[in-house]
């Protein structure tokens, strides 16, 4: 593992720290002020500043620093937790996200200064006092300007170059009123602590920041030179701490390395032991640094972890996350790849079988049914609970309160609903513009709430749920509702419809989803980041959803996101139209019949209709709309395929037979040939033809429209 | 006394310098003292301080020039009798800095 890896795997932490940072402090707000959230937040805060010290990226290091100050204070009930506390510990946590991306190389390093003040200045030791500067100029900026020969060396991200630099600049601040009294710690660093980029000078340096002084330095340990190890740490350092300084505050600072770094607090205790590295795993015993019979007072110990006897000097285990592992992401891919063959492998030799007069056989349901789990198992990896894209949604409004000065309450649930990787990934910017839509032009402003008697807050609801094979996702405000009266003239002002157009209410609904009605220019001032409700409605059609609206004026407005779960592989009704064969998606049908001749009604040459138990549906021909030839015209002796469509109702698509209802993995038209109108992409039969899988939205209110039909409901 | 041809020390003695250069310190002992040049370290971490701890402690020992950034690193962490010959007096370095 290289120290590239590492890092990314430090970066991935982050972001999960920040996270339960996040949630923590969201549960402050709510009103939970216990124990356990608190310290959620301080672990999240404290686990980046670790990191963030042994990878060198100063800046970041020193902001968590002084937020995990404050953040300890509010722990031990020093600093009472009030709404303006946590609208602070809120903004600290935005600006320490953005330090991450920046350490990322993701974007600019924030300017934390003014930030860093009012942290410092709600600190226990500075209440009721002026807002005084940093308290301990943590290592800021004061360390890049080393005092040697060197040249100021830029952090490049990570490099031991640069963290290795700034070590004098930080031996050198603070140390000169040198307590006469205080505690001893000694630290013996093991070659954990020197592996993969770590460096032990590292963290003395941070402990030197605290305040302490180093007493001495046992080099007994050290062999000749011709038998040292490099990899094994020798040396024994005794500091003396500060009397303010607790002996948590030290652990802390070694907590990164865990058990790779012995610690013994106390006047009395003895130096922790040299730990050869040849020590075999399994004997490591807790890493008592059993020493000359003195039981120290305070007792010695190892940094968190220590308890567990394991993996001691053993090769550096990542420290243990739950039933977790890390997986890249390209490995996972190949086998949803790999997966996709074998369901398409399965099929041909089903077909096969069928071919020889084996259709049924025990062993290939059974096979069937294998297969379907291990594709079910492989889909479930990449699946991830949507509340990753949801977590980011509280900052969203945090930053829209401060623009529109709207106040928002969220509401999520179904965070646990789980869906596919890239769909999480590509939902991320429709999601955020919704929301900005939702504020920006629901949530009215707190006077005209007040006026039309609702709460001044407003309330945004976020909600996720599984239904038949998709996903559901809606955002719900409880705002003023689309004003359809200004969007229409809006749209005959841009051109959109005709002056004299009579639109249904959905209709209208509908076209705040054109292009060029950008939201920049419509009801109200705010927006214009660029990105259009066209835009939005694009992207979730690209990852094969529909989007709905649900608006009641003065009520509110819902967008209703339908998503599938994966975009690899779905169920599909195989279904020959002439000399065709073409496949519907599962999802949309809702029925197959074979028509009564009495039942279907013609209108005209080719338009039909057919009445299904009392509701008329029309009859779309599926032959007219792909071009086949030969295909039955006749809706009474082909089948019709009812399908559920989410812009125009439902329809009947005439077929001359279904074949087959299997799974299909979805192969991209896009990426191989160019995007159709009407058809979602291809997929590879058992036979090894190439059969087009419908897009039954897109064919059904295109076909519809060209025929001057629509459900008669 | 006798010196055998100086080891000269990178600018960035990191654990892959101090894994680089004891072969070579290695074979450069059994002729009298080491001289070890570190005028030009300006980064150093603990692999290469044990190292220069054991040079020192090793055979005839080692003589060792020093860059201000090492001399102050040594003095910082206690070091400093350890490496060096015209150590200001008093071993307590850290406490009094």
């Amino acid at each position: 593992m290289n120290a590239d890896e590492i890092q990314a795997i430090f970066f991935a932490e982050c972001e999960e720290s920040l996270d339960a940072a996040e949630q923590g402090l969201a549960a402050c707000r709510a009103g939970t002020h216990d124990a356990d959230t608190i310290n959620a937040v301080f672990r999240g805060v404290h686990s980046i500043k670790g990191g963030a010290g042994a990878f060198g990226f100063v800046a970041l290091q020193a902001f968590t620093h002084t937020f995990e100050t404050l953040l300890s204070d509010v722990r031990d009930g020093t600093v009472a937790i009030t709404t303006p506390l946590v609208n602070l510990l809120l903004r600290a946590l935005d600006t320490l996200s953005d330090h991450v991306a920046a350490a990322r190389g993701l974007g600019e390093t924030p300017d934390d200064a003014a930030l860093q003040a009012e942290l410092t200045a709600a600190m226990a030791a500075n209440a009721g006092s002026a807002p005084a500067p940093a308290p301990e100029p943590a290592p800021a900026a004061a360390p890049l300007v080393a005092d040697d020969d060197d040249e100021a060396d830029p952090m490049s991200d990570g490099d031991f170059a640069a963290m290795l630099d700034d070590l004098t600049g930080a031996f050198d601040s603070p140390a000169e009123p040198a307590p006469a009294a205080g505690r001893i710690v000694k630290v013996r660093p093991h070659a954990g602590a020197m592996r993969n980029g770590s460096e032990p000078l590292l963290m003395l340096r941070e402990m030197l920041d605290l305040g302490a002084t180093c007493v001495e330095c046992d080099v007994g340990a050290i062999p000749s030179l011709d038998t040292i190890d490099p990899g094994t740490g020798y040396f024994g350092w005794t500091f003396r701490l500060p009397a303010d300084v607790s002996d948590q505050a030290v652990a802390d600072i070694f907590d990164f390395v865990g058990d790779d770094c012995s610690l013994a607090f106390g006047d009395g205790a003895a130096m922790p032991a040299v730990r050869q590295p040849e020590a075999p795993v399994r004997l490591v015993q807790a890493p008592a640094p059993a020493a000359a019979g003195t039981p120290a007072p305070s007792a010695e110990h190892t940094a968190p972890g220590a308890a567990m006897p394991v993996a001691a000097a053993a090769p550096p285990a990542p420290p243990a996350m739950g039933q977790s592992i890390r997986i890249e992401l390209g490995k996972l891919d190949k086998l949803i790849d790999a997966v996709g063959e074998l369901v398409i492998a399965q099929a041909m030799m089903a077909q096969r079988l069928a071919g020889d007069g084996l259709a049924v056989t025990e062993e290939l349901t059974m096979l069937e049914g294998l297969t379907r789990d291990i594709q079910e198992s492989a889909m479930a990896i990449r699946a991830q609970p949507i509340g990753s894209v949801f977590s980011r949604v509280p900052r969203i409004l945090r930053e829209l309160t401060a623009s529109t000065g709207k106040h928002v309450r969220l509401n999520v649930s179904g965070e646990s609903t789980e869906l596919d990787k890239t769909v999480i990934e590509r939902l991320g910017e429709p999601l955020t513009h919704l929301i900005r839509n939702a504020v920006d032009h629901g949530i009215e402003a707190p006077e005209a709430r007040l006026a039309a008697g609702k709460p001044a807050e407003g309330t945004l609801t976020l909600s996720a749920e599984h239904r038949s094979g998709r996903i559901l996702i809606r955002i719900a405000d409880d705002g003023r509702g689309i004003d359809r009266d200004r969007v229409l003239a809006k749209a005959i002002e841009k051109g959109l419809v005709a002056p004299d157009a009579q639109l249904s209410r959905e209709e209208i609904d509908q076209l705040i989803f054109a292009p060029g009605f950008s939201t920049a220019a419509t009801i109200t001032n705010v927006s214009g980041r660029g990105v259009g409700m066209d835009v939005v409605r694009q992207n979730v059609k690209d990852l094969g959803g529909r989007i709905t609206i649900e608006s009641e004026p003065g009520k509110g407005t819902t967008f209703t996101l339908t998503l599938p779960l994966t975009l690899a592989i779905s169920d599909g009704m195989v279904v020959n139209v002439g000399d065709q064969t073409l496949v519907v998606p599962l999802a949309n049908v809702v029925e197959s019949l074979r028509p009564d001749p009495s039942e279907v009604k013609g209108l005209g040459a080719n338009r039909a209709m057919i009445n299904v138990r009392g509701r008329f549906i029309p009859v779309l021909p599926l032959h007219v709309a792909v071009g086949a030839l030969g295909a039955v015209e006749r809706p009474e002796q082909g089948v019709l395929i009812v399908v559920e469509t989410e812009g125009a109702g439902r329809a009947a698509l005439l077929v001359d037979a279904i074949c087959d209802q299997r799974q299909v993995v979805i192969k991209s038209l896009d990426t191989h040939y160019r995007s159709v109108e009407g058809v979602a992409g291809a997929t590879i039969l058992g036979d090894g033809r190439v059969a087009l899988i419908v897009d039954v939205d897109g064919l059904v209110a295109h076909s519809l429209a060209d025929i001057g039909l629509c459900e008669a409901a | 006394m006798e010196l055998t041809p100086t080891i000269t020390l990178p600018a960035r003695c990191d654990r892959a310098a101090a894994e680089a250069l004891l072969p070579e310190l290695i074979a450069a002992l059994g002729s009298g003292a080491l001289a070890i040049d570190a005028r030009a370290c300006t980064q150093i971490g603990q692999a290469m301080l044990q190292i220069l701890v054991a040079a020192r402690r090793t055979g005839e020992g080692a003589v060792i020039q020093a860059s201000a950034h090492l001399r102050d690193t040594a003095r910082r962490l206690g070091l400093d009798d350890e490496l060096f010959d015209d150590a200001p007096l008093g071993g307590l370095a850290g406490e009094r800095a």
